[in-house]
Formats: C-alpha cells, sequence, structure tokens
C-alpha cells in the first residue's frame, strides 16, 4: 500500500486526473476502454472488408458507361414522310430477343416536325417505350397516334403527349445515312420543346426543374452537341 | 398510453395469460389444421389452375398488354387513375410511400389505449375503408381491359336483326379497336375517359354527324380524312358502328 | 491473499447416478437399452445444448384466454412461407437464368416435362398468392384487435417490413419465368423505383445492372429472390417469433378475465 502512495505521487496532473487505478506516467487509456475499442474496431475492420468489396462489386455498373453502337436497318427509301415503319434493333448484344426493340422511323416532315434539321435527325426514329412507365406502345395509322396499354397514355404523330399520364415526348434515336442506309444510333431523351437530354428512363419528367430531379447518369449519355 | 394504463393492460393481460391454456398442444393444434387447410387450398389450386406459361418474353412486341400479377393491381389501378402528367411521381412513388409509413407509425399515433374494434370507431372504420378501397381498386385493375379491344356483348336488337346489320356491327368492332378510338373514348366497359363516353353515340349523334366529326374533329382529337381516302370502306364500317351504339349497349 | 475456499460445483443433473426403477433387476438388457433410445437421444442432446428449457419456455408458455381461429393466420402464413421455401429451393435445382432463352426454356421444361414439375412449380405460383392473402388477413386481425399496442409495438413495425418483404419476393419472383408478363411487369416494376427524386435514375441503373436489360438483371433479380430477401426474411420471422412468444399473444379484445381466480394451473 505504501508502494502505490509512493508512486502516485510521481505521476503529473494530467494523468493523475484521469483517476484511473494503476495508471502509469502518461496513460489516458484504460486497459478495459483500449479492449472495447479494440473489439469495435477490429470487428468493424474485419466486417467491412467482405462488405465493402461486395457492395462495390454490386454497385460497379452504376459508373460504368455502356458502348452505343450504330445499326443499319434499310435504305432512306423505306422510309415515308407521313407513316412510321416499324424496324427492330439490337440494343444488347448476346442476349437474343431479349436485347432487342422496336423503333418506329419516318423521314423528317418539315410540316410536322418543329424541331431545327440537324445531322442527326434526317430520319425521325421513336422509342416504342411509353414515358410513363415503359409499356409497349403501338402506332395506330388511322388516328395517328401512339397508343399505350397499360395506363392510358396517348402520343400524337411527333411523339408528344396528347393525352394521359406520360411525362415527357417518346425517347428518341439518332440517325444518320452511311452507305445508302440509314442508321440508327443512341438513344436521347425529350422535353416538350423537342430539346435533347441524355437518356432518362420512363415516368422521369425533363420540363421545369425536372432534368435535376432526375439527373443523368453515367452509364449513358447523349452524343456531344 | 400513460403509465397507468400500461399498468393496468400488463397486469390484466398476466391474468388472461394465467386463466389460458398451455400453446402445445392447444394452440399447436389449431395451427397445425389451419396449416393442412392452407396446404389443401394451395395443392388443389396448383391442381386445378397449374402453372400457366405465357408466350416468351419478346421485348419487341407492340401489340402485347401487360398486366400485373393480381395482387398489384390495386397499386397498377392508382397509375390508371391519376392522369395528370404532374401528379405521375405522386402515383407512382408518393402514394404507396406515404400508405407505407402511416402502415409503419401506426403504433405511435394511435395512443388510445382501447382494444375493442367497436370502442375505437375511427380506427375500425378507417379500416374499413381501406379494405374496401383496395377490394375496389384490385376489382377496377382487374376489369381494366386492352385499348385493342372493344368489350361489348352484341346487343339483342341488332342480334335480332341479324343478317346484313349483324355482320356490319361484328366488322366494325374490328376495325373501331384498331383505329385507336378506345385511347381516349369509353366504349362499353373498356377505354379511355380523355374524350366522351361513345357507349350511347348513336343515340346523340346520326351517322352523318358521326362521319363528319371523323373527319374534321375538333382538337385534340385526330382526323380520319386519311383512313377516309385510303380505306373508304374500313371508314364506314367506323361510322356505321359507332351509329349502331345506344344505350343498351354494354 | 488469503485463498478464498469455494464450495465444490454441484454435480450436473445428467451426471447423477440415477436410482433404479421398482421392480427392474439390476441389469440394463439390450432390450431395455432399445426402449430407451430415443429418450437417451434426447438426453445426450440436450446435455450438450440445454435446449429443453428453451423448448420449454416455447411451447409450453400460457396463451391467454378465448384465443381462438383468428390466431391461426400468423402461424398459417410461416407454413406458406416454409411451403414456398421447400419448392423454391426444389424449382432451383431445375431453373437457369440465362436471359438468352435459358430461363424460359428451363421453365417450360420443369412445366412439361419434369415429373410433378407443373404440379410443384403451381404450389409455388398460387403458394404466393395465397401467402399474401394470409398476411393480409393476419395484419387485419392485429388491426382490428388492436394488437399492435403497447407493448407490442417493434412486432408490428417487424411485421409491416415482412409485409413489404413479401411484395418483393412477388415481385422479383415472377420475372424469372421470363413470359411477357414477367418481362413487362419487371420493365414497369424498374421503372415506378426510377420515379424516386435524385435516387431513382442511380437505383434503376443498380436494379438492371446497366442502362438496359441485361443478363445481369435477371441474375441480379434471381440472388435476390433466391437468397437476399428469404435470409432477411427468415431472421426478421424468427425475430417476429421471439417476440410473439415473449409478449405473449393477445387475448381477443372482449375477453375479461374471470373473477373467481380459478386459474388453471396446467403447465403453468
Amino acid at each position: 500500500m505504501a508502494d502505490r502512495r509512493k508512486q502516485k505521487s510521481t505521476k503529473s496532473r494530467y494523468t493523475e486526473d484521469r483517476g484511473m487505478p494503476g495508471a502509469f506516467e502518461g496513460e489516458t487509456v484504460t486497459r478495459r476502454r483500449m479492449m472495447t475499442g479494440t473489439a469495435h474496431a477490429a470487428g468493424g475492420i474485419a466486417a467491412a472488408a467482405f462488405i465493402l468489396p461486395s457492395v462495390g462489386f454490386a454497385l460497379g455498373p452504376v459508373f460504368e458507361e455502356v458502348e452505343q453502337s450504330w445499326e443499319p436497318v434499310g435504305p432512306p427509301e423505306d422510309f415515308p414522310d407521313d407513316t412510321y415503319v416499324p424496324k427492330v434493333i439490337t440494343l444488347v448484344d448476346g442476349i437474343g430477343e431479349t436485347g432487342k426493340t422496336t423503333v418506329y422511323i419516318r423521314t423528317y416532315n418539315p410540316d410536322i416536325d418543329t424541331e431545327p434539321r440537324d445531322e442527326y435527325n434526317a430520319w425521325i426514329a421513336l422509342s416504342t417505350r411509353c414515358m410513363h412507365l415503359g409499356c409497349p406502345v403501338r402506332f395506330v395509322a388511322a388516328s395517328e397516334r401512339f397508343i399505350c396499354p397499360c395506363h392510358g397514355g396517348v402520343y400524337g404523330i411527333t411523339g408528344e403527349v396528347t393525352g394521359g399520364p406520360p411525362v415527357r415526348p417518346l425517347d428518341r434515336f439518332y440517325t444518320r445515312e452511311r452507305n445508302g442506309q440509314v442508321e440508327v444510333g443512341p438513344r436521347y431523351s425529350v422535353n416538350s420543346e423537342l430539346e435533347r437530354f441524355s437518356p432518362r428512363d420512363p415516368g422521369q419528367p425533363l420540363d421545369g426543374i425536372g432534368p435535376y430531379v432526375y439527373p443523368s447518369r453515367p452509364t449513358i449519355r447523349k452524343l456531344p452537341e | 398510453m400513460n403509465r397507468a394504463e400500461r399498468e393496468a393492460y400488463l397486469r390484466e393481460y398476466s391474468i388472461l395469460k394465467a386463466q389460458g391454456k398451455p400453446f402445445f398442444p392447444y394452440a399447436v393444434a389449431k395451427d397445425s389444421l389451419m396449416a393442412v387447410v392452407v396446404m389443401i387450398v394451395i395443392i388443389l389450386m396448383s391442381l386445378i389452375l397449374g402453372a400457366e406459361l405465357g408466350p416468351k418474353a419478346d421485348p419487341t412486341t407492340t401489340t402485347y398488354t401487360p398486366r400485373p400479377e393480381w395482387y398489384y393491381y390495386y397499386l397498377f389501378e392508382v397509375l390508371r387513375v391519376i392522369k395528370p402528367p404532374e401528379l405521375t411521381p405522386l402515383a407512382t412513388i408518393g402514394v404507396p410511400t406515404i400508405c407505407m409509413i402511416l402502415l409503419f407509425l401506426l403504433p405511435f399515433y394511435d395512443r388510445n389505449p382501447e382494444r375493442r374494434p367497436e370502442r375505437r370507431p375511427v380506427a375500425t372504420v378507417a379500416g374499413i375503408v381501406t379494405i374496401f378501397a383496395i377490394g375496389y381498386l384490385t376489382y377496377m385493375g382487374a376489369e381494366a381491359g386492352s385499348p385493342n379491344e372493344i368489350e361489348l356483348e352484341t346487343p339483342e336488337r341488332i342480334e335480332a336483326q341479324g343478317g346484313e346489320v349483324l355482320a356490319s356491327f361484328e366488322a366494325g368492332r374490328i376495325v373501331t379497336a384498331q383505329s385507336g378510338c378506345l385511347a381516349c373514348h369509353k366504349i362499353g366497359s373498356n377505354g379511355g375517359t380523355i374524350g366522351p363516353d361513345l357507349t350511347d353515340v348513336g343515340e346523340r349523334l346520326p351517322a352523318q354527324a358521326i362521319a363528319r366529326t371523323l373527319q374534321n374533329p375538333t382538337a385534340p382529337m385526330p382526323s380520319y380524312d386519311s383512313l377516309q381516302a385510303n380505306q373508304p370502306e374500313q371508314f364506314e364500317a367506323l361510322v356505321d358502328f359507332l351509329s349502331l351504339l345506344r344505350e343498351d349497349s354494354e | 491473499m488469503p485463498k478464498l475456499k469455494l464450495p465444490k460445483p454441484p454435480v450436473p443433473d445428467a451426471l447423477v447416478p440415477r436410482a433404479k426403477r421398482p421392480g427392474t433387476t439390476g441389469k440394463t438388457r439390450p432390450l431395455d437399452v432399445a426402449k430407451e433410445s430415443g429418450i437417451s437421444a434426447i438426453d445426450w442432446v440436450d446435455e450438450r445444448t440445454s435446449l429443453a428449457g428453451a423448448a420449454r419456455w416455447m411451447m409450453f408458455r400460457k396463451i391467454p384466454k378465448g384465443t381462438n381461429w383468428f390466431y391461426t393466420l400468423g402461424s398459417a402464413t410461416l407454413f406458406a412461407f416454409l411451403s414456398q421455401t421447400v419448392t423454391g429451393v426444389f424449382l432451383a435445382m431445375y431453373y437457369i437464368p440465362d436471359t438468352a432463352g435459358g430461363a424460359y426454356e428451363s421453365v417450360r421444361y420443369i412445366t412439361n416435362e419434369v415429373f410433378l414439375g407443373e404440379f410443384v412449380r403451381g404450389m409455388h405460383k398460387w403458394g404466393s398468392s395465397v401467402m399474401i392473402i394470409l398476411v393480409m388477413l393476419h395484419m387485419a386481425r392485429t388491426f382490428f384487435f388492436g394488437a399492435y399496442k403497447y407493448p407490442r409495438e417493434l412486432n408490428w413495425v417487424i411485421g409491416v417490413v415482412l409485409l413489404i418483404l413479401t411484395y418483393v419476393m412477388g415481385f422479383t419472383g415472377y420475372l424469372l419465368p421470363f413470359d411477357q408478363r414477367s418481362y413487362w411487369a419487371t420493365v414497369v416494376g424498374v421503372n415506378i423505383n426510377g420515379t424516386g427524386p435524385l435516387v431513382g435514375p442511380y437505383l434503376n441503373d443498380f436494379m438492371r445492372a446497366g442502362p438496359d436489360f441485361t443478363q445481369s438483371t435477371l441474375a441480379r433479380f434471381y440472388s435476390i429472390h433466391m437468397m437476399l430477401v428469404p435470409g432477411i426474411l427468415a431472421a426478421l420471422i424468427g425475430a417476429h417469433l421471439y417476440l410473439v412468444a415473449k409478449m405473449g399473444t393477445t387475448a381477443p379484445p372482449w375477453m375479461k378475465p374471470e373473477k373467481k381466480g380459478d386459474v388453471d394451473r396446467e403447465g403453468a
């Protein structure tokens, strides 16, 4: 006991004020506290060591840009300027039918198309995905309407919304002519003024604050203007 | 619930529990019998209804009418009835999220210590209304047809006339379904609500007026002029069918 | 320091020599050993696990007076879950998550070729509907009987999570047959998630593993449907059941204790 008291007196206020029995000079953490900390830290590190790589592995595709390709769909004379011709193109290679989609294509018609002509819209190629929630729309020539079978969306001849819940006009694909063939390229989205935006998923409006509430993603971008 | 009410509940519950019976075998017997009933139902459903496999997935289709599993019908119907595009996010995410939060927090905002359903009328009525709402929406979702199909029984008066009238009615039904009218108009139990209901249009307008409207409609309705020019017989069939629709068509 | 003299620890029950039963001879014949083999096997396990107490606590707890058929809905849901688990595991033995045609082909093979294939797939398919109905009924019972109130609030919250996970199982499950309905319902479902502000677009890319539907999409849904959600479901069902046993099942709300206090002592 006497021994102890002697030791105690040699300690600085710094150590003594912590009131740890049997503490060495300069000691600020009890052994129990140290062990508790070790248990939490080591456990956390060990768990993070398998959780973080797994989550990163699953999240990987969210940050990877997918390559877009151009695909010939036929000679220019196949496409009239007052009605649409359906063509099947491949979006994703290697998975057969599941990677394909239908696009409706017609020639640019100055009487009905309001957007300025440029190198990518000599032909208007509309996606068949309803911009409400992605159901397959069908072009009805008699009424010149695209009709969605799910929740009542209706689109006009340029893909503009004429009724129902869709939030923006039908998505489009870039088109160009190469070697006497019309080629369909990457997809892009449009707002009600037909301005081009990076592709968004259905249900995401692009008017007003829409493009900020539903930002574009690293995986798929529109072509640089 | 305040402290006294909690204590009162726990005290009463412990007496009720002490006056009860052991879980095994009294409750387990009932549970096992119920399990047998559940398995009989599942097995009978499997044997009678089978495991149907639809046509193979085809992302290129433009004719398929997607419908969810029946237990999603009420959510599906919410998407159909909330029409304005500005409210679409509300229908897809907003309403389900709010309902989910209300469900999660139920024990925290319902602080009424009373447990008998007849003594907490607000909660009981809310519960019953919810059940009826889900039931009604599920029914409406199940009834929602394809916009490429007219669900309308051929009225008796047309069946009775037979011959040419019946033939033109049936031909017109197909043309009308293919012409996309149902996207905006309701005919029978099926169709959109953007334009006026056409179920009894033949009563309101004579055939010539229908033809005139089809050719010179008011916006946003499209003109069927090109149909008249290119396929006059189809246009005729369309007009004939519409002019035959009366109040009794259902 | 003076050494403390501790008393000898008591001998564990299993090691206390048993007195002979009256009427038996000192010798144990092989037949007797065989007769007792069931009991001795259980004794052997219990000596090494002490599970008997837990089993007694779970099985012989009292359930309050007035417990009726409405109280079987929870266990019926559990039973439907077990049925789904077993049929699901066996369906996985034939299923191939391949978007290029293999998935649909394997489900067609299960339905048309495998012995009892359509029956087991039918059980899994209709079992999901039955499970959803039972979950709903169980929740309605809990609601109308006020069983979510003190002290069972936490169990209600776990129950709501279980309800949502059951719906997630339904959603991820019906992509797997890969027929038209599967595909388009998944497209719509994923896009519904995409309408969440700010995170929606990224969440969609995560669910599809890219901007379009690919092979990885189906693999993801398969993994979620087969492993992730069932694992969470099983764990939460365990917690749900533990809380049911711990807090006790509620009595019907109109049930009042008898005044006389003629307590049934059986199993108390």
